[in-house]
C-alpha cells in the first residue's frame, strides 16, 4: 500500500475564530502506531477527531487511503476506521456484551442483522480485551476503568485496519494500563492494525510507540522517535516537568 | 495480557448471545398469540347481545367464505363487520405507532422520559383540534373529518417548527430539540386554554379529544391513517441499524457509520408522521408510547431490532385490550384504562429488574 | 407531552362544569347553518314522494323530516323503538306519550318523569354506544346538535341506516320547533301543539305580569366552584331571565361563561339567583363571599336558589320554569294559576 492510511496536509481548525489546531500536517502509514502526546488544550483530541472525519477542517486536506475523508460515506470511513472515546453516553441499561455488538454495525446488512460471524467477532473481541468475566453484567455498573475497556473491545470488534484511541488508559489503574498498552502493541504487530492514541502518560507512550507526535498550541511541533524528539529541554519546555520523572517512569515499565 | 482463560470466555459469549435472541423470540410469540387473542376478544365482546358464535360465525362467512349454519340479523353483521372490527384494529394500529414511535424518540434523543408527544405533537394536534371545533365550517378532508385533518396538521406543524427553531440554538442538537419542544408546547397549550375558553359547547368535543378513544372510527378513516402510520413504522424499522448505532451518543454513531445528520431528521420525521397520523384518528392517548418501549427494553435489552418490532406487538395488543375494556366499561377513557392496566405492571417489573434507569 | 395538554384541563373544570349544565339544556344561536350539500347524508331508506294534492288529514307517515342542522330525516313508519340522546328529548317524548317506545337514552342525574329512570342508559358525557343502539333495533335516533352528542357517533348512527334527528334549541322559539318536529317524527304532532300551547301560554302570562316594570338586575349563578359562571349572552337561560322580568348579567361575549368577580360586583345584582343550588351551593356561602355583603341582593335577602333544570332544559317543562323564574327574580309577582 502506497497511499497513507490517513493524510493531514495544511489543517487549520478555527472554533468561533481562534484556531485550535494551525496548519497541522502528518502521514500514517498502514502498520504504523503513533502516539499523539501534548499537554492539556493543545489540540490532540482536536486532531483525532479531524482524523476521525467528525470535525470538518476550517482549512486543508485530510485524505484516507488517498481519498479525501470528506468524500467518503460515514458508513466507508466506519469499515475502515474505528475510535475509542474516553467515554460515551450511555443512556439505557446495557450488558457488556450488547455494547461490544455495537462495534458490528457497520458490517452489518440494514435488514438482515447481524450474522454468526458478527457474534463470532463480538466473542473473540471481548476475549482479546480480556472482558469474559464481565459478560453479562450491566455496562453501567462498570467502573469508569472497565467502563473504558469495553470501549476498546468495541473498537476490536469493528475489525478496521485503523484505529484512532483517546486517552484509552486514563481511567485504568497501573497494570491495566501496561495490559492495554501490551494489547495495543499486539493488535499493530500481529494484526497489522494502524494505531493512533492519544497519551498523557509520556513513560508509556515512549516505552510502547515507536513514533511519537508532539502537539502544542494548535502545532505540531515535532514528529519522531522518542529518543530523538524527547529531549530533556522539550520535556521542561513542553511538559513543566523534569525529565528525570519521565526517564524513571519510562525505564521502569521498559526493562 | 489477560489472566482471564479464553476458551471460558469464548464459551460464555457463544452462549450468552443465543439466549438473549431465544427470550427476544418467546416474547415475539407471545406479542403475536397476544394479538390474535385482542382481535377476537375486541371483535366478540361488546355492548349488544350477539353471542360469540355468532360473531365468529360472520367472521368465517365474511373472510373466510364458510357457513356456519347460523343465522343473524342484519345489524349483527353490521355491529361485527362495521363496527367492532374496524374499531379494534385502529386501536392495534394507533397502538403500534406510538410504541415505535416512542422507542424511536428514547432511543434517538437518549432520553428515556421522551414519549411521542414530546416534540409538541400533542399540544399542536390538540390545537388544531380545537380550532376545527370553534371553526365555523364542516367538511371532510380525506375522510378525517375537520377535525382529524386540522389535528394531523397541527401536528406535523408543530414538530416543524420546533425542529426549525431548534437549529437556531447554539445549544446541542438534541438539548435544544427537547427544550424547544418544551418551549413550543407550552405555547401550544396556552392557545389550546385559550381555544378551550373560547369554545362554548364545543368543548365537549375538545375535551372527548383529548382524552382520546376510538369512538367514531370507521373503514375510511382507518385506510387513510393505517398506510401512515404502519408504513411509517415500518420504514422506522428498516433503520434499527441507524438507531443502534444512537445508543452510545451522536459522535460515537457518527464511528460506527451512521450518518448522523441525515438518520436524526428521517427518524425524527418518520416518527413524527407516525404520531400525527396515529394522534390525528385516537386524540391523545398517553402512556402506550412512554411504557411499552421501556418494558420491552428492560427484557430484551436496548437492540432497536428488537425494541421495535416487539414494541409494535405489545403497543397493538395493550392499547386493543385497554379499548375493549373502556367499552365493557361503558365509554372510560382509552388512555385511563392503558395507564391503569400498565402501570402496575410496569411497576412490578421495574422492581424485579436488576438494573434501574439512570437519568 | 399528554401531561403538559391535560395540565391545562383543571383549570378548564370548572367551566366544563357550566358548560356541561348548559349544553344538556340548550345550546347557543352562533352554531352556522349547513351548506346544502350536507356532510352527513342519510342513508335511511327514501320515503316514496307524497302525492302533491294530499288528503285531509294527511298520513303521519312516512314523513321527511329537516332537522335543526338541515339534515332530510326520513322516517317510513311510526317509529317502535326510539333512542334519545338529549335529557329535553327524553321529556318531551315522555310528554308525547312515546315513553314506552324509548329503548334507550342518555345518562341523565336528574331523570323526568320518573318513570325515564326506568330507560337504560345508551350515551353518556362524550361518548354515544352506538353498538348498542343498533343493537336494540332502533327505528329513530333524537340527538342533540351543536356538539352535544360527538357529530362521529352521528355519522355513524347513520352510515349503519338508523334514521337520526339532530336537535338543538338556541332560545324558546327554538324549544317550541324542536317540540313540534319531535311530535311529527314520532306520529303525536296534536300532543305536540298541547305542549306548545302551554309553554306559550305561560310564557305570555309572565310577559303580561311583568309588563312595564324595570328589569330587575338579575346574576345567575351556573357554578362558583372555580371562578363564577353565569349565563354567556347567547345561552338559553338568558332569554328565559329577559322573559320573567330581569336584566340578566351576562359575561359579553358569546359562549363565554366565565364572569370575572369584579364584573358582579359592579353590576351589582338586585337578585342573586344560584342555579347550582343542586350541587350545594346556599344563600349563605354567598353572603360569605368577600366583598358581596355590599350587593344589594345580598343587603335585602334576595339571594334565592333556582331549580337551574327546568328554567334551561328546553323541554315541556319550560312552562313551569318561566313562572319559577319570575317569581324567583320578583317574588311579588301575581301570575294566573297554570294550566292543569
Amino acid at each position: 500500500m502506497t497511499e497513507p492510511a490517513l493524510l493531514v496536509d495544511g489543517v487549520t481548525v478555527e472554533v468561533r475564530e481562534r484556531a485550535i489546531l494551525r496548519d497541522a500536517s502528518f502521514r500514517l502509514d498502514h502498520g504504523e502506531r503513533v502516539a499523539l502526546i501534548g499537554p492539556n488544550g493543545a489540540g490532540k483530541s482536536t486532531l483525532l477527531r479531524v482524523l476521525a472525519g467528525t470535525l470538518k477542517p476550517t482549512a486543508g486536506r485530510v485524505e484516507m487511503d488517498g481519498a479525501p475523508l470528506a468524500s467518503l460515506s460515514r458508513s466507508a470511513i466506519a469499515k475502515r476506521l474505528a475510535v475509542v472515546p474516553q467515554q460515551t453516553a450511555l443512556p439505557f441499561s446495557m450488558r457488556v456484551e450488547d455494547v461490544v455488538a455495537l462495534g458490528r454495525l457497520p458490517h452489518e446488512g440494514s435488514i438482515r442483522g447481524a450474522t454468526a460471524a458478527d457474534r463470532a467477532a463480538v466473542a473473540a473481541a471481548i476475549d482479546r480485551v480480556g472482558l469474559g468475566h464481565l459478560m453479562g453484567r450491566d455496562a453501567r455498573e462498570l467502573s469508569l476503568g472497565e467502563r473504558q475497556l469495553v470501549l476498546l473491545a468495541l473498537a476490536v470488534a469493528q475489525d478496521a485496519p485503523v484505529l484512532l484511541l483517546d486517552e484509552p488508559t486514563v481511567h485504568l489503574d497501573l497494570r491495566h494500563q501496561v495490559e492495554a498498552m501490551e494489547l495495543l502493541r499486539d493488535l499493530n504487530e500481529r494484526d497489522g492494525t494502524a494505531l493512533i492514541a492519544v497519551l498523557h502518560d509520556l513513560g508509556l507512550a515512549a516505552h510502547f510507540f515507536p513514533r511519537l507526535v508532539i502537539v502544542e498550541h494548535g502545532r505540531i511541533i515535532a514528529d519522531g522517535p522518542p529518543a530523538e524528539i524527547l529531549t530533556d529541554e522539550r520535556i521542561r519546555e513542553t511538559f513543566g516537568v523534569e525529565p528525570a520523572l519521565v526517564r524513571l517512569a519510562a525505564g521502569a515499565s521498559g526493562s | 495480557m489477560t489472566t482471564a482463560p479464553v476458551p471460558a470466555g469464548a464459551r460464555r459469549a457463544s452462549l450468552a448471545v443465543p439466549t438473549r435472541l431465544g427470550r427476544a423470540g418467546w416474547l415475539a410469540v407471545a406479542g403475536v398469540a397476544s394479538l390474535f387473542l385482542v382481535l377476537i376478544g375486541g371483535i366478540v365482546l361488546g355492548s349488544a347481545d350477539l353471542s360469540p358464535a355468532t360473531t365468529l360465525a360472520i367472521l368465517a362467512r365474511r373472510f373466510l367464505g364458510i357457513d356456519l349454519g347460523l343465522t343473524w340479523a342484519p345489524t349483527a353483521e353490521a355491529i361485527v363487520m362495521d363496527l367492532r372490527l374496524p374499531r379494534v384494529l385502529t386501536a392495534m394500529v394507533v397502538g403500534t405507532g406510538l410504541a415505535v414511535a416512542g422507542a424511536t424518540f428514547q432511543g434517538l434523543l437518549r432520553n428515556p422520559l421522551a414519549d411521542p408527544y414530546v416534540l409538541g405533537t400533542a399540544s399542536g394536534a390538540a390545537l388544531g383540534a380545537a380550532i376545527a371545533v370553534i371553526l365555523p365550517v364542516r367538511g371532510l378532508f380525506l375522510e378525517f373529518g375537520l377535525l382529524h385533518g386540522l389535528a394531523f396538521a397541527g401536528a406535523l406543524l408543530s414538530v416543524t417548527v420546533v425542529y426549525k427553531l431548534s437549529r437556531t440554538s447554539p445549544l446541542s442538537p438534541l438539548t435544544s430539540l427537547l427544550l424547544t419542544g418544551y418551549a413550543v408546547g407550552s405555547l401550544l397549550s396556552a392557545g389550546l386554554a385559550m381555544a378551550m375558553y373560547l369554545s362554548g359547547t364545543g368543548l365537549r368535543q375538545i375535551f372527548s379529544y383529548l382524552l382520546g378513544g376510538f369512538d367514531g372510527t370507521n373503514w375510511a378513516r382507518l385506510a387513510v391513517a393505517a398506510p401512515l402510520i404502519l408504513g411509517g413504522s415500518l420504514a422506522i424499522l428498516m433503520r434499527a441499524r441507524a438507531l443502534n448505532g444512537f445508543l452510545l451518543g451522536e459522535e460515537a454513531a457518527a464511528h460506527l457509520g451512521v450518518d448522523v445528520k441525515k438518520e436524526r431528521t428521517i427518524l425524527l420525521a418518520l416518527a413524527s408522521l407516525v404520531t400525527a397520523a396515529g394522534v390525528a384518528i385516537a386524540g391523545l392517548i398517553g402512556f402506550v408510547g412512554l411504557v411499552v418501549p421501556h418494558l420491552v427494553r428492560l427484557l430484551v435489552g436496548p437492540n432497536a431490532r428488537l425494541v421495535l418490532p416487539i414494541s409494535a406487538l405489545f403497543g397493538a395488543s395493550l392499547l386493543a385490550a385497554a379499548d375493549v375494556v373502556a367499552r365493557m366499561l361503558g365509554g372510560v377513557p382509552v388512555g385511563v384504562v392503558t395507564a391503569v392496566i400498565g402501570a402496575p405492571f410496569f411497576l412490578a417489573l421495574l422492581r424485579r429488574a436488576r438494573t434501574g434507569y439512570e437519568l | 407531552m399528554v401531561a403538559r395538554s391535560t395540565r391545562t384541563l383543571p383549570a378548564v373544570a370548572g367551566l366544563l362544569l357550566a358548560i356541561l349544565l348548559a349544553a344538556c339544556s340548550a345550546a347557543p344561536a352562533t352554531t352556522p347553518t349547513l351548506p346544502p350539500t350536507t356532510p352527513f347524508p342519510s342513508t335511511a331508506p327514501v320515503a316514496t314522494p307524497a302525492p302533491t294534492e294530499a288528503p285531509t288529514p294527511p298520513p303521519l307517515f312516512p314523513v321527511e323530516l329537516t332537522d335543526d342542522e338541515g339534515t332530510t330525516v326520513s322516517i317510513p313508519a311510526a317509529p317502535a323503538k326510539i333512542v334519545s340522546l338529549t335529557p329535553a328529548a327524553t321529556e318531551i317524548l315522555f310528554e308525547l306519550g312515546a315513553g314506552d317506545r324509548l329503548v334507550g337514552k342518555v345518562e341523565d342525574f336528574t331523570p323526568f318523569p320518573e318513570a325515564a329512570a326506568a330507560v337504560p342508559d345508551v350515551a353518556k358525557f362524550g361518548s354515544v354506544d352506538v353498538e348498542k343502539i343498533v343493537s336494540l333495533g332502533t327505528e329513530l335516533v333524537i340527538a342533540g346538535g351543536n356538539n352535544f352528542n360527538p357529530p362521529e357517533s352521528i355519522k355513524q348512527l347513520r352510515d349503519l341506516g338508523v334514521p337520526v334527528l339532530v336537535v338543538f334549541a338556541p332560545d324558546v322559539a327554538g324549544a317550541v320547533a324542536d317540540i313540534e318536529l319531535i311530535g311529527k317524527a314520532v306520529g303525536n304532532p296534536d300532543g305536540a301543539a298541547t305542549i306548545n300551547a302551554n309553554i306559550t301560554r305561560a310564557m305570555d302570562d309572565v310577559k303580561a305580569a311583568t309588563a312595564g316594570g324595570t328589569p330587575v338586575r338579575t346574576y345567575y349563578e351556573l357554578d362558583a366552584s372555580s371562578g363564577y359562571f353565569g349565563p354567556a349572552p347567547d345561552y338559553f337561560g338568558t332569554e328565559m331571565i329577559k322573559i320573567a322580568g330581569g336584566d340578566p348579567l351576562t359575561s359579553g361575549t358569546a359562549g363565554v361563561y366565565q364572569i370575572e368577580a369584579e364584573q358582579i360586583l359592579s353590576f351589582d345584582p338586585e337578585v342573586i339567583l344560584l342555579g347550582d343550588a343542586a350541587y350545594g351551593v346556599t344563600a349563605d356561602q354567598v353572603v360569605a363571599r368577600p366583598g358581596w355583603d355590599t350587593l344589594t341582593a345580598v343587603k335585602n335577602g334576595d339571594v334565592r336558589p333556582i331549580d337551574d333544570v327546568i328554567v334551561t332544559r328546553p323541554g315541556p317543562r319550560l312552562a313551569d320554569g318561566i313562572r319559577a323564574l319570575a317569581l324567583a327574580i320578583n317574588p311579588k309577582l301575581v301570575l294566573p294559576s297554570p294550566a292543569p
